[in-house]
């Protein structure tokens, strides 16, 4: 499986260098093999997760390694999605290099030392759906904290009149503003549904709903800055850089929600 | 074959010696005529245009400093110039070289404003004009549609003309900039000076759907009105109407702000905080720059247009950077499929010829070797042919090698000897 997965990641780098590329030289040929070279890697990639996961026996979310590795699969397809949608490729410039590190960290783990305590969780279909709903919601909220960058980059050149390199090779205002608030509410949406089900599974497992665990915690506080942030742009009272700033700030707490159980411990003993 | 260019540009003599080096159209075909001899200069092009004369020419194999003279002193007779009046501003350029300049000016790179788009154009013309005077052949005609890949090329992997560098497009590019596309925006023209007016056109032209006109003076926004369609708003009842625009262009002669900050803030309470791009294109300014201090509203005066034109214009020169090493690859291509092209029938006629005289021999024998398989005729054919082939071979590295290292004289007495005349 680390042969594949080296493949993976073999795939990335070139995506992610000629993304960097055709960001700084505005070449479509660089763009190109950017694109292919990612395709071939999240193709290389969906394989190489059904194969742990067939082989293992539980869904390839338990250890670091698999949470790492899947978060950059769940940032792929998030970023061939904003692509499709918005044409808006300078976002692989940002995105990419950061699944290439994933992939290599999810690499540089041993496999080996993970036990057995996977099998009984991964019992119940809630475990999936419950995980992949927040790893999704994860990579919405990532893009959501890139755009909100590119606005925040762009809006100041704008304002003190000083266009540098950048200024020709971002996309407009009013993309990355829409591409933040589609995040957002993407985002948002699967969060929801993501805590919901992870509600259910707990209760089925010990009857209660909350645990008070800090993973628990940063989650709800993430729910509730998200949820604020898009009624106020919805409201179009926040519109810009107030509203791009919450983005960005948004985002650090959900790398607190992310790394919350692995630094204070809790009930959510897994990545 | 030699190509040789020389001329003048911007860059080497004053207008008043381009203005009468210049060829108009039938100048142009008629002095091409003269030009080509059919001796010395095979092939000739003239390009004329408001910043550059230039002549190119492909000479016959090592007589690019006799072609170059003679094209000196046609350009001296067509143009009843004495020599010593432009000698000194003239360049002169040969094979890679000219060709390295010849690319370089069709994509825009030896031009006043880089990445201008006309040149292309006026190259295409001063081609068809040698085409009507029958002076483009073999080498020119392969040079040119050389020149032209180049330049779509330069065009369409380097951003060199991508941005706007003159200040009433910049409009455009900041709309897009900031709104991404223009379409439906409405635009708000304050005062009708030249400069708005401009800025309107391209507007427009780049999709605003809608015009509003606010002027002092009736008359001049009707005129306006005329142009481009829109509607008249009241000048001292601005505020509701401001709160429609997506851009405001401002230019009046006040001499104070005519859009202030409280009248914007009335504005933008109706707009629920969408974006609003101001551009101040007057001087004494009439937009308080304090405005530009709120959220979502984006002002620049004209200095800060100049700033951007300036910005775009170095994006450019490092876009330029990008296309002289395409020019520079596509040079050594052109020069190799020169070379190709230049042996290429010499070499195809030595062949030709040897098998020829293999076959002939063969037919005249042919009825003493009595009834042969069908296996057995064709295995004396290849036999001869290899035979004659393996002789030739030789002789054929021996050409390409005198070719390459330009040796005209072996080159010739290889002809000479096997007698091959193209």
């Amino acid at each position: 499986m680390r042969s594949l997965l080296l493949a993976v990641l073999a795939a990335y780098v070139v995506a992610a260098i000629h993304s960097i590329l055709a960001f700084m030289n505005k070449r479509r040929s660089l763009q190109r093999v950017s694109d292919w070279a990612l395709a071939a890697g999240f193709v290389l990639h969906t394989a190489a997760l059904i194969a742990d996961w067939v082989l293992d026996g539980h869904y390839p979310l338990f250890f670091p390694r698999e949470t790492l590795s899947f978060l950059a699969w769940t940032l792929v397809a998030t970023y061939a999605l904003v692509v499709y949608r918005y044409r808006a490729r300078a976002l692989g410039s940002f995105i990419l290099p950061l699944v290439c590190l994933l992939t290599f960290i999810a690499l540089a783990f041993r496999s080996g030392t993970e036990a057995t305590t996977a099998t009984g969780l991964s019992a119940t279909w809630l475990f999936p759906v419950h995980t992949t709903l927040l790893f999704f919601a994860y990579a919405a909220f990532f893009v959501v904290f890139v755009a909100s960058v590119m606005y925040l980059l762009q809006e100041r050149e704008l304002k003190l009149k000083t266009f540098g390199a950048v200024f020709h090779r971002l996309p407009s205002l009013t993309t990355v503003n829409e591409i933040a608030t589609t995040s957002a509410v993407t985002g948002l949406t699967l969060l929801t549904i993501g805590i919901a089900t992870g509600m259910l599974w707990s209760s089925a497992r010990d009857g209660r709903l909350w645990h008070n665990d800090p993973k628990e915690i940063f989650a709800a506080l993430t729910w509730l800055l998200y949820l604020v942030l898009i009624i106020y742009r919805s409201t179009a009272r926040w519109r810009g850089r107030k509203a791009a700033w919450m983005g960005v700030a948004g985002f650090a707490l959900v790398l607190c929600t992310f790394f919350g159980a692995r630094l204070m411990g809790g009930y959510h003993v897994f990545g | 074959m030699s190509i040789v260019l020389i001329g003048v540009n911007h860059k080497s003599a004053p207008v008043e010696v381009r203005e009468l080096l210049a060829f108009s159209d039938e100048a142009c075909t008629e002095g091409l005529r003269t030009l080509v001899d059919g001796d010395v200069l095979r092939e000739g092009l003239i390009v004329s245009t408001c910043n550059r004369v230039e002549v190119v020419a492909a000479t016959a194999i090592g007589q690019s400093k006799e072609g170059a003279d003679r094209v000196t002193n046609f350009l001296s007779n067509s143009r009843n110039l004495p020599l010593t009046l432009f000698d000194k501003h003239l360049y002169n350029h040969n094979d890679s070289e000219a060709v390295t300049h010849l690319f370089r000016v069709a994509s825009s790179l030896d031009s006043m404003v880089v990445g201008e788009p006309q040149v292309l154009g006026q190259v295409r013309r001063a081609y068809s004009l040698a085409l009507e005077a029958g002076t483009a052949g073999r080498v020119l005609n392969r040079l040119i549609h050389h020149t032209f890949h180049v330049a779509k090329r330069v065009r369409s992997e380097t951003g060199i003309a991508a941005n706007a560098v003159s200040l009433s497009y910049m409009a455009v590019e900041l709309g897009k900039k900031i709104f991404d596309s223009l379409a439906g925006q409405t635009v708000m023209l304050v005062g009708a000076g030249e400069m708005a007016e401009l800025s309107a056109r391209h507007l427009v032209n780049a999709g605003a759907s809608r015009l509003l006109i606010a002027n002092r003076s009736e008359e001049a926004a009707r005129h306006l009105v005329q142009e481009f369609g829109g509607e008249i708003v009241d000048f001292d009842r601005m505020a509701p109407h401001l709160a429609q625009a997506d851009f405001v262009i401002c230019s009046t002669g006040a001499s104070e702000y005519v859009v202030t900050e409280s009248l914007v803030r009335e504005a933008i309470e109706h707009r629920r905080n969408r974006p609003v791009c101001f551009i101040d294109m007057s001087v004494p300014r009439n937009v308080d720059p304090a405005i530009g201090k709120m959220p979502n509203i984006f002002v620049f005066d004209i200095d800060d247009l100049e700033s951007v034109v300036s910005s775009n214009i170095r994006e450019r020169e490092r876009e330029a950077e990008r296309a002289e090493l395409i020019v520079q690859s596509e040079v050594m291509q052109f020069q190799q499929s020169l070379r190709a092209m230049d042996i290429g029938p010499a070499m195809g006629a030595l062949r030709q010829k040897m098998q020829g005289i293999a076959r002939t021999e063969l037919g005249r024998q042919r009825g003493r070797l009595g009834s042969l398989t069908p296996e057995q005729e064709l295995a004396i054919e290849a036999l001869l042919i290899a035979t004659v082939n393996k002789i030739s071979h030789p002789v054929l590295t021996q050409m390409r090698r005198s070719f390459e290292a330009s040796d005209a004289e072996t080159l010739q007495s290889l002809r000479d000897v096997f007698g091959i005349d193209e």
